[in-house]
């Protein structure tokens, strides 16, 4: 008879083995994992295109790596420039260049919001945490401040360039017109022809006879009455239809119906949306006009 | 060559040589790697099918935990500025970072799984009786540290889940008559989860509560051996007991009736037979080193396949809809929510049945069902023994009914706690965008 000591030896030294090799298996597979990123394939990419460029220099410097913009002031960390790298490179790479290596678009506006005080999500939103395409640009449940893609603006028939307006109003909140921002002027010339004040309270100026304005881009749409909205159950939806037709929204409310057109409706959407509670530095807030009374 | 090479050998690895037979044997009576385990197992105790090897597998878990947690501290800071970004980095910017935290996630969920199933087998088998009584009190402080420890952990992402789990669940304990709200307060270092929170849970949880399982685990181990090895033993040894015969020379009462009871060498081997028995190294060593492998995938495989789950930053403002509770504390959030009578504005809160009396209760339960059992000794380390169905079926029936509230918290409720079939789509909550 075989003895005890071998018995267990021979049973379980076939298990110890096997599992062993599933361990060996398993790192193997996490080791994978860490190297196989989605931005690996665009770094080595962008290093080629510099080098076809005739950034010579660059291509030779250039690291492969996580990269981000850190602005602790906004408690910003944009990772996005880890796959978007020739966001900076305006003027030197073409830029008709394909995504995400394109340079940013818009110059002269990047000239007066330079990267390194601004970033990328506090203009564009997003998750800037992440170095994934699906958790950057559209996070769920895993991040509240979803990227503002012209497929969204689009849904809300806007272009992008109108609905990221509302997130420069964030800064530009004080001041009656802003070179740039037409829906926001609009939104705030309206604000004034329909003498909207005389109800609402904005930054402590206002009536008490309709609810406070100031932070009305926080509302938690779950408190909002849905069951009239056509649409998506957004709050976008709710401010807009509410514009379009208080009265269609919410019957018994005492706001009259303003027969606005439907940019008009969005604008007033987009600066009700930008009206929030942030704490961004003075630094970043702009000066208010010289014959502006506080 | 060789004698040399084998000199810087001993000289780069071993801290002192022994200078006569004598400090040598000395070395090894006072080597404690060498007395972790007893001298000799038996073939029983061995046996897969009879303690499914869970009390092992928690102890693996605990050491995935405690080796994952360390390197987890190096990244994390407890400020409910930095807490939910230091997950972040973790995520996306750390290396290993993701791995880590998952498998610390996952090995923690299923330490509480597995720490309950132990106590389940231990219950089956009663394997409680006796002496092994005291060892059952400390399983049971066990479980209540694991269950304490997972709960601390839950909250240190910082994030909605977070924030609104440990909202819920202290709100449970603060329904505990008099002392209820003062223990919400102790525990919180305030009325609501905020930074003494965070800065409380981080404290228990990298220190309080490890030390205090690491210490009753070493405990929990010694008294074990020191009750005569696993229960399963029992039959075998009552049988034989029966029959006289002499000790072999070697074994001796090494206190001579200085202390009441016997030395842990005589218990663990009393009435055994020699044949039954293999060498606890390596027979018992390769076979924990082969749970541990298996654990270790599992977690491992479990981290590279599913994420730890994260939502977005801790937001007192925005209470998520619904709000549930740790998965192994939901089952009491379903009893407060489902016992909470209304009666036009009279509201009989469920708080007192699901938060106090039935905890309560079925911890007294546990604390003194090993002094309520009557049954025969000779139960002892069987599986679902006959004599005991009764038993069996009534712990049977409350595990079923807390694993059946757990299932209907966690999978069927949904917005405003309603119930949904598992296949019913539920209601879009409305989004800003």
């Amino acid at each position: 008879m075989e003895p005890l000591e071998q018995k267990f030896e021979r049973r379980d030294f076939g298990w110890l083995f096997a599992m062993s090799i599933l361990f060996f298996g398993l790192v193997a597979a996490g080791l994978w994992q860490e190297y196989k990123t989605a931005w690996r394939p665009y770094q080595e990419r962008f290093r080629l295109v510099l080098a076809q460029q005739g950034q010579l220099r660059q291509a030779r410097s250039f690291s492969v790596g996580i990269q981000q913009i850190w602005i602790p002031d906004l408690g910003v960390v944009d990772r996005c420039v880890t796959c978007h790298l020739g966001y900076d490179y305006m003027g030197v790479l073409p830029a008709d260049l394909a995504q995400p290596l394109t340079p940013h678009p818009l110059p002269a506006l990047i000239h007066h919001h330079g990267f390194n005080r601004f970033g990328c999500t506090p203009c564009h939103g997003g998750q800037g945490w992440a170095t994934e395409t699906t958790a950057a640009h559209d996070p769920g449940d895993s991040w509240n401040d979803p990227m503002l893609t012209p497929r969204l603006a689009a849904s809300y028939q806007m272009t992008v360039g109108e609905l990221l307006q509302m997130r420069c109003n964030f800064c530009h909140r004080q001041e009656q017109t802003t070179p740039g921002m037409d829906a926001i002027n609009l939104a705030k010339q309206l604000y004034q022809t329909k003498k909207c004040a005389v109800c609402h309270m904005v930054d402590g100026r206002g009536g008490h006879s309709a609810p406070e304005l100031t932070y009305e881009g926080d509302v938690n749409p779950e408190l909002l009455d849905f069951s009239h909205l056509k649409g998506p159950h957004t709050l976008f939806n709710w401010e807009y239809q509410h514009f379009i037709a208080a009265s269609a929204l919410l019957p018994t409310t005492a706001m009259p119906d303003y027969g606005m057109t439907p940019p008009q409706a969005r604008a007033m959407t987009l600066l009700m949306l930008s009206w929030k509670h942030l704490t961004y530095p003075p630094q970043y807030i702009p000066a208010p006009p010289p014959n502006h009374s506080p | 060559m060789n004698r040399r090479l084998q000199a810087w050998w001993r000289k780069g690895l071993w801290a002192w040589n022994p200078a006569s037979e004598r400090e040598s044997a000395e070395a090894i009576v006072r080597n404690l790697w060498l007395h972790w385990f007893p001298a000799k197992v038996s073939q029983r105790s061995m046996s897969w099918s009879y303690s499914l090897w869970l009390g092992t597998a928690a102890a693996c878990l605990l050491t995935i935990l405690t080796v994952t947690g360390v390197m987890l501290m190096f990244f994390y800071t407890p400020s409910i500025e930095r807490a939910y970004g230091s997950i972040k980095d973790l995520q996306y910017a750390v290396s290993f970072g993701r791995l880590l935290r998952n498998q610390h996630r996952w090995a923690a969920e299923g330490m509480v799984a597995i720490v309950f199933l132990h106590m389940a087998r231990v219950f089956f088998t009663a394997a409680y009786r006796g002496p092994r009584a005291l060892n059952w009190l400390i399983g049971v402080i066990l479980l209540l540290a694991t269950l304490l420890l997972s709960f601390t952990g839950y909250l240190l992402p910082w994030d909605q889940l977070a924030f609104w789990a440990i909202t819920v669940g202290t709100s449970i304990a603060s329904q505990a008559p008099i002392v209820g709200p003062t223990i919400r307060y102790l525990l919180l270092g305030g009325h609501l989860v905020g930074q003494q929170t965070l800065l409380r849970f981080y404290v228990l949880h990298v220190f309080f509560l490890p030390a205090l399982i690491w210490i009753l685990f070493a405990y929990h181990m010694w008294r074990v051996r020191k009750d005569g090895g696993l229960a399963v033993l029992e039959s075998g040894r009552a049988a034989r007991l029966m029959q006289p015969k002499a000790m072999p020379a070697s074994k001796s009462y090494s206190l001579f009736g200085l202390t009441p009871g016997t030395s842990v060498a005589v218990m663990s081997s009393m009435g055994l037979e020699e044949s039954e028995q293999v060498p606890a190294s390596p027979t018992l060593t390769r076979r924990i080193a082969l749970v541990f492998l298996v654990v270790f995938n599992l977690t491992l495989a479990l981290a590279l396949l599913f994420d730890a789950p994260l939502q977005t930053i801790a937001n007192p403002a925005v209470t998520p809809n619904p709000a549930k509770a740790p998965w192994y504390f939901v089952w009491l959030q379903e009893l407060v929510a489902s016992t909470t009578v209304r009666l036009g504005d009279f509201t009989l809160s469920g708080g007192l049945l699901g938060g106090v009396l039935v905890p309560v209760i079925l911890l007294a339960l546990l604390v003194a069902w090993p002094f309520l059992d009557r049954s025969s000794r000779a139960c002892e380390g069987l599986w679902f023994a006959k004599e005991r169905a009764r038993q069996n079926l009534t712990f049977l029936a409350i595990s079923l009914a807390i694993a059946a509230l757990i299932f209907i918290g966690v999978f069927l409720r949904g917005p405003y706690w309603h119930l949904y079939w598992l296949t019913t789509p539920r209601p879009t909550m409305p989004r800003v965008l």
